[in-house]
């Protein structure tokens, strides 16, 4: 039998249940009128000043959102495209998206025409400038590369997940003089980026980005409720921790906490606890 | 009642139905969502969106009978098989957005438009031989001489090193980025520069010849050393560079991992949530 | 204008010059006829000694999905086990997620089995390309023949002999994942709960798996061309590990050469300009 349902497993069924509720609570807290705090995230002011430095030098700015197939990870990129878009589109700078998802560059294109026709300029937008290159990694990292020393950009924002390329974006930017921007869910990817890069965001600073950028209640909301639900976790491993120091494996808090299994090995623990037995 | 028999005469009439029923569908949205106010779009969308996710989600909670399933799980399969077609219906659209750029740049002569002509010549000659080669493979076209030979040339001698020689950019680029980041600029860099070190030289062979041959620290823990772990002998033991770089890798880098990735997991949860209720309005 | 000196040079060395340097490097100690042994690490020394525990007859499955660029690393490790489980005359089925590992894994350990005297069909296996690799996972742990179908050369599975008394993953009792992607945690997450996870990845993904390994999950990994040649050391069987693992060692060593010379570079030249 694998964890395959809620069943299976029934800590992540209450784990899930419970990091929905902190998460829906703090949103509805955020929409009805409470001032929520975000802490600075020194990367993500670094996005109007790269944008600037490429209007000044007349060169584009490119947006690649990784290997990332089309779900979370991408939504959360494209949002940030979208805001990186309607930036530019004040100052009318090039840019180019680069996909090497086919899903992605489809919701890519429709992304991009959204921010420059809420940007106010729907001329800027060329349906050139979201690309698809290649869903293999090194046929896409190469189609980057070419391009970045090509184009000569000024500016590379890498949001997304990536794998053994993501070096060869960086130091490829590098080497033409672009200010870099990166974010990454892909923790073997963070010190590629710390190393080439001029900003790195690291884990889940990579989905407060639009919570950072927009100041939406409903984003807020929810990174205070991840935030809580983080607490939890802490507090389980604390909790966890102590017992075992002080009480040893044996205790029905430990065996409850570290052996999920179904339900019925659930309530076997509760009710012997209940009982009184070990 | 999600898998259907298509060898019978019920079954073929019940997917004829189901077929009709979706271009009705279909055919008759697009005009009901031009026809609606955008906020009935959005909410026509937010509803489709919540019962697409609500399939998964209940199917994940739903109890499950003794071979753990339940009247939700067959449903997941075919499913599975819509995304699969629709991301091979995506790439057929992104294929055609790279052609169409590429012949426009050697139409219009625009700059570097000659990369574009080597880009298409790939392009076709690579699709024919795989195309060929597939259905050689199923017995559909012959296996001639021509092309095992184009299809090894282009696969085995083209493709392969071509991709490799990528990945060994990556030695070279580490190369350069060590050089310039990993300085003493401050403390944080220097922890840093000083880390990485360690594990570079830990885990390879030359980690093994500094401690073991040169310094000619212990090994393998005796069981003597287990019962003095303040003895010089046990002391060495643990500071030879691969045990360090394993310690670097297992207490210091594995806790932090998990940090992230809990981190990770609740963010993604929480926006799998958002885009779920519609609550994310991004890049919609 | 200031008198450039041998610090800022150094510190402003042009990276083609590095690049020359490193591949200068490279080509020897890959040519060089140099014999460099190593210590055993713990990850692969778990991994030989679960391997070792199998017994003849037993069921094993390979999932290879890595292609062309990281062929430098997952292949020797592939050749590596592949070549320990004919030793323990297992009965293994390979299988990727990966379209082009498909072609490249199949005619590299058709090439192995040959000079192992293994089998086709009766011995071993290939499953092809499976596109879903979490659907996959769950439909091969729930009915295997009604997943995968047929097999790389269009044989239904059931006819296959080595599939004698096979039905579902929990028939396997371990899976070997050789991949530079991050499939590992999909391995784990569906699997039957018995299964046993092997872990081969590149270099840089392995960092992500010593979690998977503390926890138990990953009974044990081999860490690129590096594990790989630990690996080829306990079988005794030298392979392409052992150089390509010797040229990284050397490489590594005049990485953090440079790296202090820089930092000696940057230190004389802020003194330099100190007065």
């Amino acid at each position: 039998m694998s964890y395959q349902h809620a069943a299976d497993n029934w800590f992540s069924a209450i784990i899930i249940a419970l990091i929905a509720l902190a998460v829906l609570l703090n949103i509805a807290r955020a929409k009805a009128g409470a001032q929520l705090y975000i802490r600075r995230i020194p990367g993500l002011d670094a996005i109007d000043e790269a944008i600037g430095r490429s209007t000044e030098m007349g060169r584009p700015v490119t947006m690649i959102p990784g290997l990332t197939d089309f779900g979370v990870v991408a939504v959360q990129a494209l949002t940030i495209f979208k805001y990186i878009t309607k930036q530019i589109a004040k100052f009318a700078t090039p840019m180019r998206l680069l996909t090497a998802n086919a899903t992605v560059y489809a919701v890519a294109q429709e992304a991009i025409q959204d921010a420059y026709n809420e940007a106010g300029r729907p001329d800027l937008y060329d349906p050139d400038d979201v690309r698809f290159l290649s869903d293999r990694q090194f046929a896409f990292a190469s189609g980057v590369a070419g391009l970045l020393q090509r184009e000569r950009v000024a500016a590379s924002f890498m949001f997304g997940e990536f794998f053994a390329e993501s070096l060869i974006f960086a130091e490829t930017g590098n080497i033409v003089g672009a200010i870099q921007i990166a974010g990454t869910i892909s923790f073997t990817q963070v010190p590629f980026f710390v190393a080439a890069c001029d900003y790195t965001i690291i884990g889940d600073e990579f989905y407060a980005t639009s919570a950072y950028l927009s100041r939406e209640p409903v984003l807020l909301g929810s990174l205070v409720g991840q935030d809580i639900a983080k607490l939890l976790f802490v507090l389980t491993i604390i909790v966890g921790l102590i017992t075992t120091t002080l009480q040893g494996k044996d205790h029905w808090l430990v065996k409850l906490l570290g052996m999920p299994g179904g339900w019925e090995a659930f309530w076997k623990v509760i009710s012997k606890v209940i009982s009184g037995g070990s | 009642m999600w898998q259907i028999e298509t060898g019978t005469t019920a079954g073929k009439i019940y997917v004829t139905l189901i077929v009709l029923a979706f271009l009705v569908l279909f055919m008759g949205l697009i005009p009901v969502m031009q026809v609606l106010p955008p906020r009935g779009r959005r909410a026509l969308i937010a509803l489709v969106t919540f019962f697409a996710g609500l399939v998964f989600a209940a199917e994940f909670f739903w109890p499950v009978n003794k071979q753990g399933e339940n009247w939700l799980t067959p449903a997941i399969g075919p499913a599975q098989n819509t995304l699969q077609i629709i991301a091979a219906m995506a790439l057929a659209l992104g294929t055609y957005g790279l052609i169409r750029l590429h012949l426009r740049n050697i139409v219009q002569q625009r700059s570097q438009w000659g990369y574009s002509v080597v880009l298409i010549v790939a392009f076709v000659t690579m699709g024919f031989f795989s195309v060929w080669n597939t259905l050689a493979e199923k017995g559909v076209l012959s296996k001639t001489v021509v092309l095992q030979r184009g299809f090894g040339l282009l696969f085995d001698n083209m493709l392969v090193p071509l991709e490799s020689t990528m990945f060994s950019l990556i030695a070279f680029y580490i190369f350069s980025a060590a050089y310039r980041a990993f300085r003493i600029r401050s403390i944080e860099a220097s922890i840093l520069m000083f880390t990485a070190m360690m594990v570079m030289i830990g885990i390879v062979s030359l980690g093994n010849i500094i401690s073991y041959q040169w310094l000619g620290l212990p090994v393998e823990q005796t069981a003597e050393m287990e019962k003095n772990p303040f003895s010089l002998r046990n002391i060495g033991y643990n500071l030879a560079l691969p045990r360090i770089a394993y310690w670097i890798l297992q207490a210091l880098n594995a806790p932090v991992q998990r940090a992230i990735e809990f981190g990770v997991g609740i963010a993604g949860l929480a926006m799998a949530i958002r885009l779920w209720l519609s609550l994310e309005r991004g890049i919609t | 204008m200031e008198k450039q000196t041998i610090w800022h040079r150094l510190l402003m060395i042009d990276r083609r010059i590095l690049y020359l340097i490193l591949f200068v490097n490279i080509i020897i100690f890959l040519l060089l006829p140099v014999k460099v042994s190593t210590v055993t690490s713990p990850p692969v020394r778990r991994f030989y000694d679960t391997i070792e525990q199998l017994k003849p007859g037993d069921m094993v499955m390979v999932s290879s999905n890595w292609s062309a660029g990281t062929i430098g690393e997952n292949r020797p490790q592939l050749e590596a086990v592949i070549r320990h489980l004919m030793r323990k005359k297992v009965r293994f089925t390979v299988i990727s997620f990966e379209p082009q590992a498909r072609d490249i894994s199949f005619r590299f350990v058709s090439r192995v089995t040959e000079e192992g005297g293994y089998q086709y069909g009766k011995d071993w296996a290939h499953f092809g390309f499976l596109p879903a690799l979490v659907g996959g996972i769950k439909g091969m742990v729930k009915d295997l023949p009604a997943t995968i179908k047929q097999d790389i050369k269009g044989t239904p599975i059931a006819q296959l002999p080595v599939m004698q008394g096979v039905k579902t993953l929990a028939d396997y009792k371990m899976v070997i994942d050789v991949t530079p992607a991050g499939t590992v945690a999909a391995w784990i997450a569906y699997r039957p709960k018995d299964l046993i996870v092997l872990f081969c990845p590149t270099s840089v993904m392995a960092a992500e798996a010593y979690t998977f390994l503390d926890s138990g999950q990953v009974a044990g990994m081999l860490t690129g061309a590096i594990g790989a040649q630990e690996y080829e050391q306990l079988l005794q069987r030298e392979g392409l590990g052992t150089p390509f693992a010797k040229a990284i060692s050397f490489s590594h060593a005049l990485i953090i050469l440079f790296i202090i010379l820089g930092n000696v570079a940057l230190f004389m030249s802020r003194r330099a300009q100190g007065g």
